[in-house]
Parts: C-alpha cells; sequence; structure tokens
C-alpha cells in the first residue's frame, strides 16, 4: 500500500509540470501556425512622397528627368524651348507648382549679366543639398530678369544652372547623387518668378528685391515625390 | 519506494511506535512541502511565460510577488532577465534554449514529492533522511544566490518571479533544516546510505530529464527563422558602415540600429552576452527613428537618436563609444532632445570633443542620409533593430530569445528540412 502512495506521489508530481509544459507548448505552437507575418504590417523604407506631389508636379519632374535628361543619360538639361514643352504648362501655373516648397528650396541669386556664383550662393546650395532627406530629385531651376536679349539671358540661366552643378560637383566629387540633379534653364522666355518668391529662402536674404533681382537666380530644391 | 521499504532493505529495525521526534519534524515538513510547491508555482509561471514566446510573437510578461499577477506587455525587469542570455542554457541548439525557470520547476516538483514522502509514510524519519533533503534543499538556494549575482551584476535588472523563487527557496531550506534538527537519531551504528541516496538522487535526475526532454520533443519549430526574412538587394558603400566588436575576420553581418531605441540596447547587450560579436564581423548602418533626419516616420520615436548617428559618422574611431555611452544615457538624451535639439548636440559635443565642427554639418548630414538611403535601396521595415548575416535578414522574432539559435544555424549554412 504505501509503495503504491509513494509511486502514485513520485508520478503525479512528475506527470502535473510535465502536462503543464507540454501543453503550453503545444498551445504555442499551435499560435506559431497559424500567426500572420507581424513584419508585413510594418511600413518600407520608401522615398518621400510629401502631400506637394501632385500629379502635374510630378509630370514636370518625370519630364525633366527623361526629356531633359539626368547626368546619367548624358544630357545636360533643357533650354527654354523645350522647357516650355516638357512642362506643357502655362509659367504662371508652371511657378504655381512649386509653391508649397517654399520652406523646401532655396533661390540663389546672382548678380546682373553674372553667371558665377557668389559666397552666400555656394552656401546656400550646400544647405539645400544636406537636407536631402528622403527626396528622389534635385532640381535646379535657373532664370535670367528681362535685361538682355532673349538668346543672351537663354545662355545666363544656362551658365547659372551650370554653375551649380559645377559647385556641387566641385563640394561633393563621387557623389552618386549628382545623378539626381535636373537642370532646367528658363532665360527669360518661361515662367517668370513673380516679387512674392523674394519672400522665399534666399542667398541674398535682407538685401533688396525687386522682379528683375529674384529671376536672376537659380531656384535649387530637392523634391520629395517618388519619380 | 518507501522510506520503511528502504529501511527494511537495509535490515535495519525500528520501533514499531512513531517517536516523539519524528513527529515533531512533521510540520517542518509540511512547512517544506509547501516552501516547494510555491517554488514550483513561481517556477511553473515563470516557465510559462517563456514558452508563450515559443509562437515567436510578443506577449505579456508576469511580474509580481504573487505568482499569476502583474502581468505586463511592456518593460519590466522580468522581461529584462527572460530576454537576457542566462534565463536559458543550450540556447545555440534549441530555439530560445531551455529555460532556467523549467529546471527550477523540475527540482521544486521533486523537492514537494520527496519532502511530502515522509509525511505519507509511518516510517521513523531520521537525520538520515533529513540529511539528504537538506542537502536537495540547499541546491535551489545555491542556484538562487548565484543567478541572484547574475541578474544583478551582468543582467541589470531583477525579476519578481525570481525573487519569489529565491525567497521559496530559502523558507525551502529553512523548513529541512528545522525538520533535521526535529528528525530522529538514525539507529546507533548505520552507515550514511549512500545507495539509497544514490536512488533519492537519481529520482530528481529522472524528474529534471524527463521535463527537460519533453521540453526539447515539444518545442515548437518554424524553418523561417532558417529561411530568413529577405535578403539584401545592395551591400552599399563602406562609409555608411560603422564597424562593431573586434573581430574583422568572422561571417559579415549587418545591424541596423539606432542609438537610442531601447530594444537596440537589449539587442546589443544580448549579442556581447552571447559572444556573437566575437564570431561576426558586425558592422552597423544607422537608421536612426528621429524625425529631424528621418522622413520615414511621422513622429519622432526617438528624439535625439539623429545627433548621435551623427557624432557616430563624425568620429568613426570613437562610433562605439559613442553608441555604449548613448545606450547608457539614453532615456535622459531622448528626455533632452524631444525640448532641446541644440541642447543634445552641445551634450554630445561636451562629452565627445572631437565631433565638434563636424557635427550637424552638411557633410556628415549627406553621410548620415546615405545610411537612410541604404534602407530604401533595401527596401527595409522602418523598424530597429535589425540583422543581417551575409546578405540574409534575421527574422525580427528571432533577434531576442532565438538569436543565438538563429545565428548559429545561419552560420553553418543549414536549410530549412
Amino acid at each position: 500500500m504505501p509503495d503504491r502512495t509513494h509511486l502514485a506521489l513520485f508520478v503525479g508530481c512528475l506527470a502535473l509540470p510535465l502536462a503543464f509544459v507540454v501543453a503550453s507548448e503545444h498551445a504555442a505552437g499551435t499560435r506559431l501556425r497559424s500567426a500572420t507575418d507581424a513584419a508585413a504590417e510594418v511600413p518600407i523604407a520608401t522615398a518621400a512622397e510629401d502631400a506637394y506631389c501632385s500629379a502635374q508636379l510630378k509630370q514636370v519632374v518625370r519630364r525633366v528627368a527623361s526629356a531633359c535628361g539626368l547626368l546619367e543619360s548624358g544630357a545636360r538639361g533643357c533650354k527654354p524651348a523645350d522647357a516650355k514643352a516638357v512642362a506643357a504648362l502655362t509659367g504662371e501655373d508652371f511657378n504655381a507648382l512649386f509653391t508649397p516648397l517654399s520652406q523646401r528650396a532655396r533661390i540663389v541669386q546672382f548678380d546682373e549679366g553674372e553667371g558665377r556664383l557668389d559666397e552666400a550662393g555656394m552656401r546656400e546650395i550646400e544647405t539645400v543639398w544636406a537636407e536631402k532627406r528622403g527626396a528622389s530629385f534635385f532640381f535646379v531651376v535657373s532664370r535670367a530678369s528681362t535685361d538682355g536679349g532673349v538668346g543672351y539671358n537663354a545662355q545666363l540661366s544656362q551658365a547659372r544652372a551650370q554653375a551649380v552643378l559645377q559647385h556641387l560637383e566641385a563640394k561633393f566629387p563621387q557623389d552618386e547623387d549628382l545623378k539626381k540633379v535636373g537642370l532646367l534653364w528658363l532665360g527669360e522666355e518661361f515662367a517668370q518668378l513673380g516679387p512674392e518668391f523674394c519672400d522665399w529662402q534666399r542667398s541674398r536674404t535682407g538685401s533688396p528685391c525687386t522682379a528683375q533681382d529674384i529671376n536672376r537666380s537659380a531656384f535649387v530644391a530637392w523634391i520629395d515625390c517618388a519619380i | 519506494m518507501a522510506f520503511d521499504d528502504d529501511a527494511r532493505e537495509e535490515g535495519l529495525h525500528y520501533p514499531p511506535a512513531l517517536p516523539r521526534r519524528a513527529a515533531a519534524a512533521r510540520p517542518f515538513l509540511a512547512f517544506t512541502v509547501a516552501a516547494a510547491l510555491l517554488g514550483a508555482v513561481f517556477a511553473a509561471v515563470s516557465t510559462g511565460d517563456f514558452i508563450r514566446h515559443l509562437d515567436r510573437q510578443v506577449h505579456s510578461i508576469h511580474c509580481s510577488y504573487i505568482p499569476g499577477a502583474g502581468a505586463e506587455i511592456g518593460d519590466s525587469g522580468c522581461r529584462t532577465v527572460m530576454l537576457s542570455p542566462y534565463s536559458s542554457v543550450l540556447r545555440a541548439l534549441l530555439w530560445g534554449g531551455l529555460p532556467i525557470s523549467l529546471l527550477a520547476l523540475a527540482v521544486f516538483a521533486y523537492l514537494v514529492m520527496h519532502a511530502a514522502r515522509p509525511l505519507l509514510s509511518s516510517a521513523p524519519f531520521t537525520k538520515h533522511d533529513s540529511l539528504y533533503l537538506v542537502a536537495a534543499a540547499a541546491l535551489p538556494v545555491v542556484m538562487s544566490v548565484l543567478y541572484g549575482y547574475i541578474s544583478v551584476t551582468r543582467v541589470g535588472a531583477v525579476c519578481k518571479l525570481c525573487v519569489g523563487m529565491y525567497a521559496t527557496s530559502g523558507a525551502l531550506l529553512f523548513g529541512a533544516l528545522l525538520a533535521h534538527v526535529q528528525a530522529d537519531a538514525a539507529p546507533a551504528g548505520a552507515p550514511v546510505p549512500l545507495p539509497r541516496y544514490a536512488r533519492w538522487f537519481g529520482e530528481g535526475v529522472v524528474y529534471v530529464a524527463v521535463l527537460s526532454l519533453a521540453y526539447v520533443l515539444f518545442a515548437p519549430a518554424s524553418p523561417k527563422s532558417l529561411q530568413g526574412c529577405g535578403t539584401l538587394v545592395t551591400k552599399g558603400d563602406s562609409g555608411i558602415m560603422i564597424p562593431l566588436g573586434q573581430t574583422r575576420g568572422g561571417t559579415p553581418a549587418i545591424t541596423v540600429v539606432d542609438p537610442l531605441c531601447p530594444a537596440c540596447k537589449g539587442f546589443d547587450e544580448r549579442m556581447q552576452a552571447s559572444d556573437l560579436y566575437r564570431n561576426l564581423s558586425v558592422q552597423a548602418v544607422l537608421f536612426p527613428l528621429d524625425r529631424a533626419c528621418n522622413w520615414m516616420v511621422k513622429e519622432s520615436l526617438h528624439p535625439g537618436a539623429c545627433a548621435v548617428s551623427e557624432a557616430m559618422l563624425c568620429d568613426r574611431a570613437a562610433a562605439e563609444d559613442i553608441l555604449a555611452w548613448a545606450f547608457a544615457n539614453q532615456a535622459p538624451l531622448r528626455e533632452l532632445a524631444s525640448t532641446d535639439d541644440a541642447g543634445i548636440r552641445q551634450r554630445i559635443e561636451s562629452q565627445f570633443p572631437t565631433v565638434k565642427g563636424c557635427l550637424g554639418s552638411s557633410r556628415i548630414q549627406n553621410q548620415l542620409n546615405k545610411s537612410l538611403r541604404w534602407a530604401v535601396a533595401n527596401a527595409l521595415p522602418v523598424l530597429t533593430p535589425q540583422l543581417f548575416i551575409g546578405d540574409k535578414r534575421v527574422c525580427d522574432e528571432d533577434t531576442d530569445l532565438g538569436l543565438e539559435y538563429t545565428v548559429a544555424r545561419m552560420l553553418r549554412g543549414e536549410t530549412p528540412s
């Protein structure tokens, strides 16, 4: 009789935790097999796609990227006539597309008839370049004021766009992101900036700003749109 | 085998009446049984919490001096201890390893059985019997002292369930000692019954072996642990990688970390404690979940992480020291950064003067941006930490309890059957 009691005690004390362990593991196994992939609910790292990325803006940027060419395609940007065709917009509508970038973009100003950057302009470009965040495309849109001839202004605005690119290449050599720079020079023919753009962040903030001044410029910005 | 049978077999003769002192030992035996039972309940709750995590999900953990109470989903000493490499053994052989609490459960269950036996027996309870009980009851106390020390000095956290086990272990030994004092003297000239001790010890081994074997046999397995959860599409340039650990010749591995993320800190501690930094040539890619530089998060989960990441990129030679400092001061740094971004930058510069003039520069912001873009190029989930062995991504659910098991198998190049 005591043998049985003690055997029952031995078995009972072992069986209880054993049953608990096996049942718990069985339940865990059942959950494991039926579990959904929680990782699938975690967002995936992507390029930025901000609210201002309207279909029209993306269209313009995409057209610049393809028709005017990114650097990797060997092309060097769009001249004014091309720009009009690429944008397929009026000048006002074209500028309106970029209005939401007022806090993201900077306007690099040049002296009259000058295609070279000053110190403040260089610093402005470097600052914008560092604020890349999740952007996919770096846009340089240069202009010239209406002083001088149309052809001259087209060349001048091209020189301004090239000056921005050359400074980036000199400051950030070997940077893969240089391939994401798109140039668009508009001369005086298309999408002239209105005086309201004087309120934007510009390299000569605090200095007088007329409609002529603001167009002697290159608009530079990272575009936070998945192009 | 019963006590009276044991005595009969060994040719010992006792007077028929129960001696007075043996009767006096019974309350202490009962106390010992109760203490062992309570210890078994604590161990069972802890084991249950551990086993629940074998489904690779996140669960609440009981963390209270009252067994079964205080289930918490957030951080707690019990969670920290459970996720530490000291909570189980054989972690490289079995996903999560064999939990120490399971071994404790086996020992406490055995002690319940062993201490209850003389209570149910009419045979005398002699000092020979009680001596073994004292020795057996000393085992949980020794283990309690050892694990209490590890808990405080290595893990840096104390688990309430463990404290419950430590306390019941002490009570158990106390009860066994009092029972020993009150036990009958052994028959004059009777030798210490070593064969009986060996058999009792063997019974204890059976308890531990049966529970351990059952645990191993019924532990759920997932082929996903070996398949991994994705691969790297692009390795990226070395400019964004920061070497961690001293090993440079091991299997290449990449960790995606946020210096102010608590999970990354825990992950780093597990990597260090598991010696994985010695077997792997680990490089870190910074992925701060801080809106100041990371456009992928709507709100800063870890404010200040961008500034710390910039500092690590500024002084790569001191990057590990900066990371260790950030891990050690995560909460105050996050708090400071949430109200004062300039403040955290000043704090970093005062701690690591070599980063002055570099922190916040366009060059270093550009470099940190490349780290984030590396995550985009590889379409990584927006979370930290992440671990890649070679180019294979370790599943998130395998970066805590199953870390050693998964990495060991990936290093051996095992494929799921």
